[in-house]
């Protein structure tokens, strides 16, 4: 009976879905710091740090849209 | 004329069972971001609605075989089918009056084995299915979903702890918005087109609707409609178990709750090896909660929630059992659906007729 189970998915669900998890809290995670520290630099006048801050948010930005739409893509096509 | 009663019945109690799939699974996509303050509770269960609506239209593909691969499918008739339906209304109202988030497919399941079992008996039902369709699913979920909601959480700690916590607390209010839509997109899509397959299975066995032929738009319209309005009602006793009973939770716990549920779900989806959203953001708030501190989490409250999983399919599948029984009593013709149906609504108007005299303390207790 325990064949049944597609224990290849399984395992792969195991570390594919803490992995998915991890990049979507990073990317989030980059956003908000970014986004803090850009406007915060940019308040003390530190126009080089705002800008590079406002990349990491960028980039963050960025990777939580891709996960977002890798998410619709998955909806869609399933 | 009888069989056109029987699939009315059918179609009238596959809607039904919609309405309380959406009604008890908002918690899932909205609780964690009222309870944070993402959005105002109102606002957040239209966004929902709107958002399951939508998704019961993304994916047309009626793949929602009722029970495929766990009860033999020669042996479902419509009586089997309302019976199972029946089962998991019942199942779905009894755990939403006692605020107990659990999964309205396993219920849904549960009632038509149930059902199957009187009709056929034990060969109707296949264990490997079960295993691997229901038990394996269920624990994997909640486990898979702690962990990576506890990492999560770990991590958001780690990056923003030291900022000033107006800002991220409100960046991850922003970010919940996404979470809860992406989640409210994908319930849609999954759980409406269980009911699109429960109707269109009915057609077919009326002859009505060729096999393998798409459901007709008014089934789809219908299903979307039941579920949207089902989420818009607002399962409020759940939304208040998972929002803030089982933990009380910031934003930054909010947010790993609810995309950490949300990224197990699309995985699983995307390897083609379906888990509960029930079962998923359940897992992933209390994975929130205890990676912050242990003590933090009711873990009472979540020893009745994990009752009422293993008791889901037991339950549900005895009222679909004795709902198949009782129908049969009176043949095979219309009248055991009818009578049924009847009794039931009388039931549940005697019941809900009660609480609404007594006030509206059931569905407003969260926006109060």
């Amino acid at each position: 009976m325990i064949g049944a189970v597609d224990t290849g998915a399984l395992y792969e669900l195991a570390w594919a879905a803490p992995l998915a998890v991890l990049v979507v809290t990073i990317a989030w995670g980059l956003v908000i710091r970014g986004t803090t520290s850009a406007l915060e630099a940019r308040r003390d006048g530190r126009t080089v740090p705002a800008g590079l801050h406002a990349l990491v948010a960028i980039a963050g930005a960025a990777l939580f849209t891709a996960a977002l739409v890798f998410g619709l893509i998955i909806m869609t096509t399933k | 004329m009888e069989n056109d009663i029987i699939l009315a019945i059918v179609v009238i109690t596959a809607l039904a069972f919609d309405f309380t799939n959406g009604f008890h699974d908002t918690a899932n996509s909205v609780a964690t971001s009222i309870s944070t303050r993402a959005l105002a509770p109102r606002t957040a269960v239209t966004l929902a609605a709107i958002l399951n609506f939508a998704g019961a239209f993304i994916s047309l593909e009626v793949a929602a075989t009722i029970a495929s691969g766990i009860v033999d499918a020669a042996i479902i008739t419509p009586t089997v089918i309302f019976a199972g339906l029946i089962g998991a209304i019942f199942w779905n109202l009894l755990t939403w009056y006692f605020g107990l988030p659990s999964s309205s497919s396993h219920a849904l399941i549960g009632g038509v084995v149930g059902a199957a079992f009187i009709a056929s008996g034990a060969n109707a039902v296949k264990g490997a299915g079960l295993l691997e369709k229901v038990i394996v699913p269920a624990l994997v979920a909640p486990i898979i979903a702690f962990v990576a909601a506890g990492g999560a959480i770990l991590i958001t700690y780690r990056m923003v702890g030291r900022l000033r916590p107006g800002p991220v607390s409100r960046g991850y209010r922003i970010g919940q918005i996404a979470s809860l839509s992406l989640l409210s997109l994908s319930h849609g899509t999954n759980d409406a087109q269980k009911t699109m397959g429960i109707i269109a299975l009915a057609l077919v066995t009326q002859g009505t609707l060729a096999p393998g032929d798409p459901p007709p738009t008014w089934v789809i319209v219908a299903a979307a409609s039941a579920i949207a309005l089902g989420t818009y009602s607002g399962g409020w006793r759940i939304i208040r178990t998972m929002g803030s009973r089982i933990i009380k939770m910031d934003p930054a716990q909010g947010f790993s709750a609810q995309t950490g549920g949300a990224a197990v779900i699309l995985t699983a989806a995307h390897l083609g090896f379906p888990l509960s959203t029930t079962h998923s953001i359940t897992g992933a708030v209390l994975g929130a909660g205890a990676a912050k501190r242990l003590s933090a989490v009711r873990w009472g409250l979540a020893g009745n929630i994990f009752l009422a999983w293993v008791l889901t399919l037991p339950c549900a599948a005895l009222v679909g059992a004795l709902t198949y029984g009782v129908t049969r009593i009176f043949g095979d013709g219309a009248l055991g659906p009818v009578i049924v149906s009847v009794a039931l609504v009388t039931l549940m108007a005697v019941v809900f007729g009660k609480r609404l005299k007594r006030g509206p303390a059931l569905t407003t207790a969260v926006e109060a």
